[in-house]
C-alpha cells in the first residue's frame, strides 16, 4: 500500500524567484525507508517539510501538486492532524527545544501531553525512548545543558515518542560523533523493522547506502531520480549533481570492479569486501 | 543553567501547597485589611507571612527583595512625614524641617501595606515552579499559548544572555576591549545586538516550526505528566481563608 503519494508538486517561498520544489513526483510504500539526497540547497529539507504540511500551511508561498498522506491530501489537513501521523525531526537540534520545560523527561512529554495521551502510556513511551536514544543518564537535565549530539538525540526521542506512521528526518545526525551517528542509525533501523516508513535527508552517504532502501536524488528542486542505493550511487552523473557516491563504491568505481552479474557497483562495506575478496590480484 | 526565576528549590510544608493557595493567600492578604481598615490586621498579616517564608526556609532570600522595598518606602515615610497636608502634630524638628505625626501615621499604614503584598507575593514566587504555576493555571482554563509564553521567556532569556558571552568571548579574543570604562562596554556592547537578536528571531521561527510539529495546536483536549499537585489540607485552607474574607466583609458591613 502506498503511504505517501506526491504529484507533480511545485512550491516557490514567498518572496523567492526560484521554484524551491519543481514538479516532484513519487510513491512511498508503507515501511520503506526512503535516503534524500542532493547538494546544499536542493531542496531537501523543503520537500521533508513539505511532507508535513509545513510547507504550504506554515510559510504560505506558491504552491502546485498533491501530496497524500495515508490518501489524505496533506493541503486540505491542518498541521495538527497531520502530525499525528507524520513526525519531524529538524536539522537544529537547539531551536526543536521547547524552552517551557526544566528537564529533559518534561521535554519528551511536551508532544505527549499536547496530543492528550495518558499518563501511564505517557510515561511507558518516554521511557522507552529514553532507552531507544540511549539519554536515560541525562533525563533529569535541564535541555539546554546538554551536549549538541545528546540534544539531537533528545529531539529525535520527543518525535518518536508522539509514535507516527511516518518518521521525516532532516539530517538528524548532523552533531553526532561517528560513534553516536551509527547508535542513532541504528535506532531508526529499528523503527524501520516495527513498520515505520522513515524519511530521511541526510549527507553521508556511506549511512544512506548502507540502511535506506531506496535512496531520492534531488537537484536544483528537481527530482534526477529515486532508485535503490546501488542503482543511484552507480550513476555516472553524480559529480554533476554535486553528489559524492559513498566511498566505497569510489574505490570501486575507480577499479572498475561491479557486483556480479550487474551493473552496479557495490555501495557498503560489506559489499565492497565480498566482490574485492572474491578478485584474483 | 542560570535561571531568572527566584524559586527556591527546597522542601516544605508550604512548598507542598499547590499554587491556587498560594494566589488566595495573596488575595487574602491584599484584600483582609482593606477590608477591616484596621492596623493591626496588617500587622499581623505581615506576621503571619513572615512565620510562613521562615517555615518554607526561603527568608534569606526576601533581603534583596525587602530591601529594596524599604529603599523605596523610606521615600514615602519622610516626603508624608514632611509634608502631607493633614500634618498638624509636630512629633520632632530637625533645624527647619518638622516630622508630622499624621504624615507619619500614613506612611505606615502604606509601608505595612505594601508590606504586607511583598512578602505575600514572596511566598507565592519563592516556593513555587513558574511552570508549575503556569500549568496550573493552563489547567484552570488559561490559553496554552500564554502559558507556553511566560514559561519559555524564563528559560529563553538566560539562553540569550549566554549566546550574548559566547559573543563578548570571541569578540575579546579577536583583541577587541570589552572591560573597563563605561564608554568602553557601550561600544562593545552595541554590536552584540545585532547578532543576538537577528539570532533570537530565526531561533523564533524555527521554534514556531518545531512547535507546531510537536501538536501544539492540537484541538485533542490535553494531558499532564505530573497529577495535579495537591495538599491534603488545601480545601480547608482555601475555606477558611475564603470564609475569613466573607466574614471581614459581612462585619465591615452589618458591624
Ligand atoms: N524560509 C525560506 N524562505 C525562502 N527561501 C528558502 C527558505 N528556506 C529555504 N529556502 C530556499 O529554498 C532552497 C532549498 O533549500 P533547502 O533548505 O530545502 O535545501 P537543503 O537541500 O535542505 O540544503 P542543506 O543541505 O543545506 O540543508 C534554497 O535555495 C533556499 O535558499
Ligand atoms: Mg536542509
Amino acid at each position: 500500500m502506498n503511504k505517501i503519494v506526491v504529484e507533480g508538486l511545485k512550491y516557490k517561498y514567498p518572496l523567492s524567484d526560484t521554484l524551491a520544489l519543481d514538479d516532484l513526483s513519487f510513491q512511498v510504500k508503507e515501511g520503506e525507508f526512503i535516503g534524500i539526497i542532493g547538494k546544499n540547497s536542493a531542496g531537501k529539507s523543503t520537500l521533508c517539510q513539505a511532507l508535513v504540511g509545513l510547507v504550504p500551511h506554515f510559510y504560505k508561498g506558491a504552491y502546485g501538486g498533491k501530496v497524500f498522506i495515508d490518501g489524505l491530501e496533506v493541503k486540505n489537513q491542518t498541521i495538527a492532524d497531520i502530525s499525528l501521523k507524520v513526525g519531524m525531526v529538524f536539522q537544529n537540534p537547539f531551536t526543536q527545544v521547547t524552552g517551557s520545560k526544566m528537564t529533559v523527561y518534561e521535554e519528551i512529554a511536551f508532544g505527549l501531553e499536547n496530543i492528550g495521551i495518558p499518563r501511564s502510556e505517557m510515561i511507558a513511551r518516554i521511557d522507552y525512548v529514553l532507552d531507544l536514544l540511549k539519554i536515560e543518564q541525562v533525563k533529569d537535565q535541564n535541555p539546554f545543558d546538554l551536549s549538541g549530539g545528546q540534544m539531537q538525540r533528545m529531539a529525535i526521542a520527543s518525535i518518536i515518542a508522539m509514535k507516527p506512521d511516518i518518521l521525516v528526518l532532516d539530517e538528524p545526525t548532523s552533531q553526532l560523533d561517528p560513534a553516536g551517528s551509527e547508535e542513532v542509525f541504528q535506532a531508526i533501523q529499528s523503527l524501520s523493522k516495527q513498520g515505520i516508513t522513515i524519511i530521511l535527508a541526510e549527507h553521508k552517504m556511506e549511512k544512506v547506502a548502507l540502511y535506506c532502501h531506496r535512496v531520492l536524488l534531488l537537484d536544483d528542486g528537481k527530482m534526477v531520480d529515486i532508485n535503490t542505493p546501488g542503482k543511484i550511487f552507480s550513476r555516472g552523473d553524480l559529480e554533476q549533481h554535486g553528489v559524492a557516491a559513498p566511498v566505497y563504491t569510489r574505490v570501486c568505481k575507480e577499479l572498475g570492479v561491479r557486483k556480479a552479474g550487474t551493473s552496479e557497483f557495490p555501495v557498503t562495506l560489506a559489499e565492497a569486501e565480498s566482490v574485492l575478496r572474491g578478485r584474483k590480484i | 543553567m542560570k535561571s531568572i526565576s527566584l524559586y527556591v528549590d527546597k522542601e516544605s510544608f508550604i512548598h507542598d501547597f499547590d499554587p491556587i493557595t498560594k494566589l488566595l493567600y495573596i488575595l487574602f492578604a491584599l484584600f483582609l485589611p482593606l477590608i477591616l481598615l484596621s492596623f493591626t490586621v496588617s500587622f499581623i498579616s505581615v506576621g503571619v507571612s513572615i512565620v510562613l517564608l521562615m517555615a518554607a526556609g526561603v527568608i534569606r532570600k526576601t533581603i534583596p527583595v525587602f530591601s529594596f522595598v524599604f529603599l523605596v518606602l523610606i521615600t514615602v515615610v519622610i516626603i508624608q512625614g514632611l509634608f502631607r497636608p493633614e500634618n498638624e502634630t509636630i512629633l520632632f524638628q530637625i533645624g527647619p524641617l518638622a516630622m508630622y505625626k499624621e504624615g507619619l501615621l500614613y506612611a505606615l499604614t502604606i509601608t505595612l501595606r505594601v508590606m504586607n503584598i511583598v512578602s505575600a507575593f514572596l511566598i507565592l514566587v519563592l516556593t513555587t515552579k513558574p511552570s508549575d504555576l503556569v500549568e496550573t493555571l493552563v489547567r484552570k482554563g488559561m490559553s496554552p499559548r500564554i502559558g507556553y509564553v511566560i514559561v519559555s521567556v524564563f528559560q529563553i532569556i538566560p539562553e540569550m544572555m549566554a549566546s550574548m558571552s559566547t559573543i563578548t568571548d570571541a569578540q575579546r579574543a579577536r583583541g577587541m576591549e570589552t572591560e573597563g570604562k563605561l564608554s568602553v562596554r557601550m561600544k562593545a556592547f552595541l554590536p552584540l545586538l545585532g547578532p543576538v537578536i537577528l539570532g533570537a528571531l530565526i531561533n523564533t521561527k524555527e521554534r514556531a516550526l518545531a512547535l507546531e510539529v510537536r501538536g501544539f495546536n492540537s484541538h485533542v483536549p490535553k494531558t499532564y505528566l505530573y497529577e495535579e499537585k495537591t495538599h491534603a489540607l488545601s480545601k480547608w485552607v482555601q475555606a477558611i481563608l475564603l470564609l475569613l474574607l466573607v466574614g471581614a466583609g459581612v462585619w465591615r458591613i452589618f458591624g
